[in-house]
């Protein structure tokens, strides 16, 4: 029989899947670089596996803690600096990153700076980082949201998708051709974007998910694919080696925490007796 | 050899000469192996109005915010955690009107330092940001945060930003020798450029080493001797964050400074015990070992891995040969000046 899986194992796998063997591939911290990880490690052995602060072409051991970890690889291929690696994305040399999501709007731009007013702040999120410059120049950009939401309008715009939909990101002039988001994941399902309107188009929804938990979720008209079907499910060997691999990133950060500190304090009990 | 001039001194030394209220400050480590305890000196010594720079402000910026020392943050991620229950320094900050932030993005921001360090008024960035809001939305900076010109060359509509040159950089490393030399390897981030753009530098190491073993591996010197203001030698200098090669993430203290930090009152009693309560980073360490055991410090001490030595050597370091005859004329000192003698090319 095969194996249960974790929702969040279901989601970095259907991610895995989408990097391709010898592409170039930009890894932001969390679900991606897991990917990451597993895709070289079973399907794309030629991906070069790059992180922004200049560590090019590693092989992740265990799971990153950030971006500039280089604790997580024994050594690197190449070690430049973070200028040169969005330089090497602005000529056309990365062919997928990972971005994370907290606001999405129907064409795929994106919000992970602020809720509510900037300049009055409901809740102060991290910012860009790396993202508007890499949705702008990386060929191919997938999208991940745990936890954020559909809106008509950004609270504020950080990086950007399609702009207005249609053709008007590549008419726009400022981003190479073609460039752009190709995918959204959710905890509900995995969305691609419509090729001449460039809204979301829902395409896939995870196991025990009806449309209508996604639509209630969309304040627009959602379109759904002719060919939307169940997202397919994991195989063992890649559940193994997520397990393996990422064991506090399956169970969750709540729970590595409460597992984390009771550790901890019953090390600390041990000593003092 | 040359004496070269001694900078050692200590964290206290260092920030008490080098750094001064108002100034405009930069974490010059990015994401990883921040310079926790010159950090924390800066707090101790309670700098006020500070300008920070921080490329990625997660428990640097966190703890300088939460210490009153920051008047105004550039920056393109500061933390945040924990959902709608969740909470951090800089939020609450801004939130009371005590901070005011300008968001740029990691290529913008390190592109304002590589601007600074090469004595540029300003750089190129990518132009896809200009529809965005981190164009539009602008707070101290006001117009000077981004321009937008017309290449000279191509016509094309650029976005540029203008140069970074703080005040001071503070910035740890994994090696310096005594006259400020700094090797660092690892994510190289924009480490550099923040560096040496600021016009004084404190750099603290997790060990001084001899100036031998810098002259033998120059490119893994970031910053060289001449531009060093202070050096300051800190053994887990970064902890609880990690450095290549000496030790990893702390990842229990970590986690807990981040659950004091989703309020006000847990950040305060936080600091209150590992930065106002420990004098200097060796009462911080005799402070975690009591409390957490030196197994704990133990489990994160890097094992070695090293990289292969690059050979700088050459076929010979003198122009004469063993038997004291000059390389490509054959002849010894004293026959080449018997026969410049002879030629009549001696004056005097």
């Amino acid at each position: 029989m095969a194996k249960k899986y974790t929702l969040d194992e279901l989601l970095i796998i259907t991610a895995a899947r989408e990097i391709k063997d010898g592409e170039n591939v930009i890894l932001g911290v969390g679900l991606p670089t897991i990917a990451g990880a597993m895709a070289k490690a079973l399907h794309a052995p030629h991906a070069t596996l790059m992180m922004e602060s200049g560590i090019i072409d590693f092989e992740p051991l265990v799971p990153p803690n950030h971006v500039a970890d280089s604790h997580s690889c024994r050594g690197f291929s190449y070690a430049t600096d973070l200028f040169s690696t969005f330089t090497m994305t602005y000529r056309g040399y990365v062919d997928v990153c990972f971005l994370g999501v907290a606001q999405i709007d129907r064409f795929g731009n994106l919000n992970t700076t602020v809720i509510g007013d900037y300049y009055k702040p409901t809740m102060r999120l991290p910012g860009s980082g790396g993202a508007a410059d890499f949705i702008s120049y990386a060929k191919k950009t997938i999208l991940t949201m745990r936890g954020g939401e559909f809106v008509e309008k950004l609270d504020y715009f950080t990086s950007p998708g399609y702009l207005n939909g249609g053709d008007s990101r590549d008419a726009s002039g400022l981003f190479p051709k073609g460039s752009g988001p190709v995918m959204l994941l959710t905890t509900k399902g995995v969305f691609r974007f419509d090729n001449d309107t460039k809204e979301l188009v829902l395409a896939r929804v995870h196991p025990g998910v009806g449309i209508e938990d996604i639509r209630k979720d969309i304040p627009w008209d959602l379109k759904v694919a002719p060919d939307m079907s169940e997202t397919d499910r994991p195989t063992d060997v890649e559940i193994d080696f997520i397990r393996r691999f990422a064991p506090t990133e399956v169970v969750g950060r709540k729970l590595m925490y409460e597992l984390g500190i009771a550790y901890a304090l019953n090390k600390a009990m041990a000593r003092k007796k | 050899m040359p004496e070269t001039i001694n900078k050692v001194m200590t964290a206290k030394e260092a920030v008490s000469r080098f750094v001064r209220d108002g100034d405009h400050l930069v974490i010059g480590n990015y994401t990883a192996g921040t310079c926790a305890a010159l950090v924390f000196e800066v707090i101790r010594q309670e700098r006020k109005g500070l300008t920070l720079y921080s490329q990625s402000g997660v428990f640097d910026v966190e703890v300088l915010v939460g210490g009153g020392c920051v008047d105004r943050l550039v920056s393109t991620y500061v933390y945040r955690a924990g959902g709608k229950e969740g909470g951090a320094a800089v939020e609450r900050a801004l939130k009371a009107g005590t901070l005011e932030m300008e968001d740029y993005t990691n290529f913008q921001y390190h592109a304002r330092f590589v601007a600074g360090m090469h004595g540029f008024s300003f750089m190129q960035v990518l132009e896809g940001a200009m529809v965005t809001d981190l164009f539009e939305k602008r707070t101290f900076m006001g117009e000077n945060k981004y321009k937008v010109i017309s290449c000279p060359y191509t016509g094309k509509q650029i976005l540029t930003v203008p140069a970074a040159n703080p005040n001071v950089c503070i910035v740890h490393v994994q090696r310096a020798d005594r006259s400020g030399n700094a090797q660092y390897w690892g994510a190289l981030g924009s480490v550099a450029s923040a560096a040496l753009a600021s016009k004084r530098i404190i750099v603290s190491c997790e060990e001084i080493v001899e100036h031998d073993i810098i002259q033998s591996s120059p490119h893994l010197t970031i910053i060289p001797g001449y531009r060093v203001d202070a050096v300051v030698e800190i053994p887990f200098g970064a902890h609880p964050t990690e450095v290549l090669g000496y030790y990893n993430l702390d990842r229990v203290m970590y986690a807990l400074f981040f659950m004091s930090d989703m309020t006000g009152e847990g950040l305060k009693a936080w600091m209150d015990e590992w930065i106002y309560g420990c004098v200097d980073r060796p009462a911080y360490l005799d402070h975690y070992m009591a409390k957490q055991g030196a197994e704990s410090l133990d489990a994160i001490r890097a094992k070695s891995y090293y990289s292969a030595p690059a050979n700088y050597g050459t076929a010979f370091t003198s122009c004469w040969d063993n038997e004291g005859k000059e390389r490509t004329m054959g002849v010894t000192l004293d026959e080449m000046e018997k026969i410049m003698e002879k030629k009549g090319l001696l004056y005097g």
